[in-house]
């Protein structure tokens, strides 16, 4: 279980990003992209291919908003599931940081 | 590069896929754009920061078909995936296909094998009592049932080890194209 979770650790990075944003407000893709390109060193791309497979392992779900300039924008937000994931993959994130911390302690 | 140059790149990139998935996908990288210039940026700033978009389609294709191979455990479902991970790169393609070769042929080598053992048992069943076998004729009968048992259980525990396998790669690719490249590697424009 505790191996199955540190995988799902390593390639969820980016996922956990986008789980952590959007549990603080809905929001859609270009602004999640511009964020995370901010923050962390990504292509503006790759949220897309990332955000069709939460959608499709049901961790997100859309809804379209009206805007003011230009066609209606398609908003995620997170589903029960995709809040529980959160919770989850923080603490799981929170203790793997704290267990590499530890070992860089060690070294001078 | 141009809005229509990337776009035309994007869907070269993801032709034979299901109409629908195209024009989802396509829809996403529009909608991109527009939002990049409404926000005062050029459309060669925008497709810069998207990076390259046949790489995109690529990872598209591969989160389609890792997809399938989770939904139906099938062998064109299995060969899809690997194929869509090894799309993903020709570098990973000189470093896994030896790997893969080992591993498939010894695992082809294996299933061979259990099917010839089962085969041998039903002869041993078949045709043992005929020739007044050392233990008497139960003992062929009971012999070749169990080399059929014995075959049986072996090829159960190879069926998974092919699952566990597919699922190794399926790993491999999203372990790959979600975290190693995207983060560490500047996207590249294409």
């Amino acid at each position: 279980m505790a191996e199955a979770v540190q995988v799902q650790l390593k390639k969820g990075v980016l996922e956990l990003c986008v789980l952590a944003l959007l549990s603080r407000q809905d929001s859609y893709a270009y602004e999640i992209a511009s964020r995370l390109a901010e923050g962390i060193d990504m292509g503006e791309g790759t949220i897309y291919p990332l955000m069709r497979r939460m959608q499709t392992d049901g961790l997100v779900d859309t809804y379209l908003v009206e805007s003011s300039s230009g066609p209606p924008r398609k908003y995620y937000k997170l589903t029960e599931a995709g809040k529980q994931s959160f919770t989850a993959q923080k603490a799981e994130w929170a203790a793997f940081s704290r267990a590499v911390e530890a070992i860089l302690g060690d070294t001078k | 590069m141009t809005r229509q140059a990337f776009i035309d790149r994007l869907r070269l990139g993801l032709s034979g896929m299901p109409p629908q998935a195209i024009a989802d996908a396509i829809a996403d990288y529009e909608a991109h754009f527009d939002e990049g210039l409404a926000a005062g940026r050029s459309e060669e700033e925008v497709a810069a920061a998207l990076g390259d978009p046949a790489r995109l389609a690529r990872e598209l294709r591969a989160e389609v078909g890792l997809k399938k191979w989770e939904e139906q455990r099938n062998p064109s479902a299995a060969a899809g995936a690997i194929f869509a991970v090894l799309g993903l790169g020709a570098i990973d393609l000189l470093i896994l296909l030896p790997i893969l070769m080992a591993v498939a042929g010894t695992l082809f080598g294996l299933i061979i094998a259990v099917i010839a053992v089962f085969f041998a048992g039903g002869v041993v069943f078949a045709v043992g009592p005929f020739f007044q076998p050392p233990g008497g004729t139960a003992t062929a009968l009971l012999g070749g049932i169990g080399l059929m048992a014995l075959a049986s259980s072996a090829g159960a525990v190879l069926t998974l080890i092919v699952i566990a396998f597919v699922n190794a790669l399926v790993w491999y690719g999203r372990l790959h194209y979600r975290l190693l490249k995207p983060a560490i590697e500047p996207q590249v424009q294409g």
